[in-house]
């Protein structure tokens, strides 16, 4: 047993105590790098003696950063074609809270700004455009560009198109152009709008791509590429195209080589395992070659995070795969893949993130690393330009379904024996960060330690640590955070070596967005590899609001609904603003490998499409959802014996 | 069955290109001259020169092999694909000529970059858009209605009092909440991501220096004190200056994109169809 931890003057006394036998809050922000060493050294600057102020060199993330690290523009090609007129300006103009007009015309506002964003246009098909514009010496030496140039830059753009129109197709165009420093146009514009719109401490835009591999016909192995850095080493390589692969391990490959070149930081961020038809997290390689301990290494590596809910669906687990668990049927996607090759037996088990997690213990046990030890990140893959998550504001998924009395009937996915129709969009969804600053840096950190949790379009503010010496008192102050971090690790951290006869405590608090919905419950979600090898996951309702009593299966009654759905409104006269708990695990046992995360669940309030059908005065088929319970995920917390 | 294939668009895609694929054979049932596709030193350098840039390394002799053998084939296809006049109706083809002709408009408006006379203009023309809001800094104690029920607003009237008298009281007075004891200097829009709009439009109207509330929010009641005030303000064109030309140049690029279409338009005579929208759109 250690001394308790209660008084500011032994605080940091006490953390160093907790921290060298049990290196449990490895994951602190300033005292931990990503492979979870401790600095004992950088752990007493972090915690210095507490002086008065409660408030005085408090250096963990005060505050939750607003984002969307999923948005494409017209500037994708298939974004493009479903009629996107906005560009990566506009999206960036329109997340900052400014009121763009939409690709058809309506007018389009946030209704709150967000505080970062990550424009990730396919890198397919991004290809060569005109740069003569730029003036550029080298191809100024050309006496054909240079009269090119002449002519933009007196306004006579159009005369100098065609020129170059009838240059390329009579194949004269200057040799000057043919050099693949040209091919790096599209991407080096993208970046110098970035840049434009990055403002540290108040906006952050960050570099990104998406590298869109459909591999074997649509199946879904999409990831994102965010950069920790601006465009001066964005732009020193080419973006990876699926044309160059489309195996991830080539993406990995391919950001391997972009760091060591540039001395940068890159992240990638896979999405949308439920129309992958069993690859996202199948337990063989791309080639079908038996997972080894490298790849394993690898992945862990380059994807700490997972998009867990998007407009395409919600990934987080599947009614099939969590038959017990009754907030399992949400916004599922589960027909086929992207390409409409219907699902066969045995493949939902490898598309779900809850699954995954668990498969990843065992995984651990068997190759000394957990290559899917990922946090929770959501996304909206909005074609439109326009990041909008919210159920009344829904633009949709691409411009052929942005607002229209009969969106909710058009097919989005089409074949002989798959049909996934508008209605089933979801409008989702955003990432919170908890971060010390809005920057490029602070951010990316944050996302690279998990530090981070996805929710369904509210802005639910969510905190949860794990720790062996949480009790019911730390859930009664007015700065859970301050117990948070001195006694555990925030989510995306490691439980390490259990105290004899201790079981892990949580600490969990969750604020509902301002604009939305009341709480009806905190969940923690526990999975873990059993004795015998099987997986296991159980839920945990932790806290809940009305003072409702479990029922004799242990099963919470159901908040109750007030929504209104001829009117979409409802009111907050159930649930609660805010839920707070210390809760610890009952089936604990130190020898098993466990992950836990949390979930909170708000009250029924309207789907869009209740808006839909009240806005446009239509009525939609019985069996479209008008109501829903928006949620959010947090990142997990790793116990390894 | 056989009905719903004979509506089934892609059987009537297959069923034109076998027609066209016959038409081809009959028609032009000689063997047409060989066409050249060359490929030059200067392609297979700059082919050669993407993958390098691509992979931070050069491409083997198989791998360039395939490069090039992927660029016939492709190359093939574009010219067939063109004869055959199937680029003619593709949406994506069409879209992305646009885009790279708006591509032009937004070189011609970066081309001619703002001088100092344009920015101080601009800024004293469009103070708006620029203007930062009045910025309010407050401590706050928090009641849970939901806990304290009928007690709450005389919970809320005897704690007001104590802290009028001590006000150290204000760091242990009130119930837990994750809202923050107390805000730095922030704008109303700031304080609404948080606490909600009511209350945030509530405590940019309070006077300083003192306890005083309750004041409602979706959360519950909350005893406020401000601690700081600052006015809205208008910055000079020195601090603000890249979001000035930001904002010119965005400004700029929409009057060129309007003025060439304006131009093009003169080159053609539009004629539109009559129509009426059809039952059920939106107004």
């Amino acid at each position: 047993m250690r001394p308790s931890c209660r008084s500011f003057s032994w605080l940091s006394a006490c953390l160093l105590g907790v921290a060298v036998s049990t290196a449990a809050w490895a994951q602190d922000p300033v005292a931990s790098d990503d492979i979870g060493l401790f600095n004992p050294e950088a752990a007493a600057h972090a915690f210095p003696k507490r002086g008065f102020s409660p408030y005085a060199n408090r250096n963990y993330p005060t505050r939750v950063y607003w984002g969307d690290q999923h948005v494409h523009t017209g500037w994708s090609a298939d974004a493009g074609a479903f009629g996107a007129t906005l560009g990566p300006e506009e999206a960036l103009r329109f997340a900052r809270g400014e009121q763009v007009t939409s690709s058809l015309g309506e007018p389009v506002k946030l209704s709150r700004p967000l505080d970062w964003v990550a424009v990730t246009d396919h890198s397919d098909g991004a290809g060569i455009i005109f740069e003569i514009r730029d003036g550029n010496p080298a191809l100024m030496a050309d006496p054909v560009l240079r009269g090119w140039h002449d002519l933009m830059a007196a306004g006579r753009g159009v005369e100098a198109a065609s020129a170059m129109i009838a240059a390329q197709s009579n194949g004269t165009l200057p040799d000057a152009v043919k050099d693949p420093k040209l091919a790096m146009s599209i991407w080096q514009k993208n970046t110098a709008i970035m840049e434009k719109y990055n403002e540290p401490g108040r906006f952050t835009a960050f570099n990104g791509f998406e590298w869109t591999s459909n591999a074997g016909g649509g199946d879904n192995l999409h990831r994102n590429v965010i950069y920790r850095d601006g465009k001066d080493k964005a732009d020193e390589v080419l973006p990876m195209t699926t044309f160059d692969s489309e195996n991830p391990e080539d993406l990995w490959k391919w950001m391997n080589a972009w760091e060591e070149k540039t001395g940068g930081s890159l992240l990638a961020i896979p999405h949308n395992g439920n129309l992958s038809n069993g690859k996202m997290f199948a337990l063989s390689t791309f080639e079908g070659d038996p997972l080894t301990r490298e790849w394993a290494e690898t992945r862990a590596r380059w994807e700490p995070m997972y998009e867990i809910t998007q407009i395409k669906g919600d990934g987080e687990t599947h009614p099939s795969l969590s038959p017990s668990d009754e907030f399992a049927n949400f916004e599922k996607w589960d027909q086929a893949n992207l390409a409409g090759v219907p699902k066969e037996p045995g493949m939902l088990e490898h598309e779900y993130a809850r699954l995954a997690l668990a498969q990843g213990l065992k995984l651990e046990a068997e190759l000394g690393v957990n290559p899917f030890k990922f946090g929770f990140v959501s996304g909206t893959d909005t074609h439109t330009g326009l990041t909008t998550a919210e159920e009344d504001n829904f633009f949709g998924k691409h411009t052929g379904v942005e607002p229209s009395p009969h969106r909710w009937e058009h097919d989005v996915i089409k074949t002989p024996q798959v049909n996934v129709k508008g209605w089933q969009m979801a409008a989702a969804g955003y990432t919170g960060v908890w971060a010390t600053e809005n920057t490029r840096e602070a951010i990316w950190d944050a996302l690279k330690r998990k530090e981070a949790y996805s929710t369904t379009g509210p802005r639910i503010l969510v905190r949860f640590f794990g720790g062996w010496d949480f009790e019911p008192a730390d859930a009664q102050t007015r700065m859970p955070a301050e117990a948070g971090y001195a006694k555990g690790v925030p989510m995306g951290g490691d439980l390490r070596a259990a105290p004899a006869g201790k079981s892990p405590g949580f600490l969990v608090a969750a604020m509902k967005d301002p604009m939305s919905g009341n709480l009806d419950r905190i969940q923690i979600i526990k999975a873990w590899v059993d004795q015998s090898g099987n997986l296991q996951e159980k839920v945990h309702d932790v806290a809940w609001s009305d003072r409702r009593k479990p029922g004799a299966d242990g099963k919470l009654p159901p908040v109750g609904n007030t929504v209104d759905v001829a009117n979409a409104t409802w009111t907050n006269t159930i649930g609660t603003p805010e839920l707070i708990s210390v809760w610890k695990d009952p089936d604990f046992d130190p020898k098993l490998r466990a992950v836990y995360y949390a979930r909170v669940i708000e009250i029924p309030t309207p789907r869009w499409t209740a808006y839909d059908q009240k806005r446009f005065g239509i009525k939609m088929a019985d069996n479209v959802p008008m109501t829903v319970q928006e949620r959010a995920y947090t990142s997990p917390i790793w116990y390894t014996p | 069955m056989t009905g719903r294939l004979i509506r089934e668009p892609l059987v009537h895609f297959l069923c034109l290109a076998c027609l066209i694929f016959a038409a081809h054979g009959l028609l032009g049932g000689r063997v047409e001259p060989e066409e050249a596709i060359v490929v030059t030193p200067a392609k297979i350098e700059q082919m050669a020169s993407i993958f390098a840039r691509t992979w931070q390394r050069p491409a083997t002799a198989d791998e360039l092999k395939g490069l090039i053998d992927d660029y016939v084939k492709e190359e093939i296809y574009v010219r067939e694909a063109m004869r055959l006049g199937i680029d003619k109706d593709d949406t994506v083809i069409r879209r992305r000529l646009r885009m790279k002709m708006e591509f032009l408009n937004d070189a011609q408006a970066e081309a001619m970059p703002a001088t100092g006379a344009d920015l101080t203009a601009y800024l004293a023309a469009h103070p708006d858009k620029f203007q930062e809001p009045p910025r309010v800094a407050f401590e706050q104690v928090y009641l849970d209605a939901q806990k304290r029920g009928a007690a709450a607003q005389a919970d809320a009237a005897a704690i007001l009092g104590s802290l009028k008298k001590d006000a150290s009281f204000a760091t242990s007075a009130g119930d837990p909440t994750l809202l923050p004891p107390s805000m730095p200097l922030t704008n109303r829009q700031g304080i609404a991501q948080l606490f909600g709009d009511d209350f945030a439009a509530a405590v940019v109207t309070l006077a300083p220096g003192h306890w005083q509330g309750p004041i409602g929010s979706g959360f519950g009641l909350h005893l406020v004190k401000v601690t700081g005030q600052e006015a809205g303000r208008v910055p000079a064109l020195a601090e603000i200056r890249p979001q000035v030309e930001r904002e010119w140049l965005n400004d700029r690029r929409e009057a060129i994109a309007r003025q060439k279409l304006d131009e093009l338009l003169k080159r053609y005579k539009v004629t539109v169809a009559p129509f009426a929208p059809p039952a059920g759109a939106a107004q």
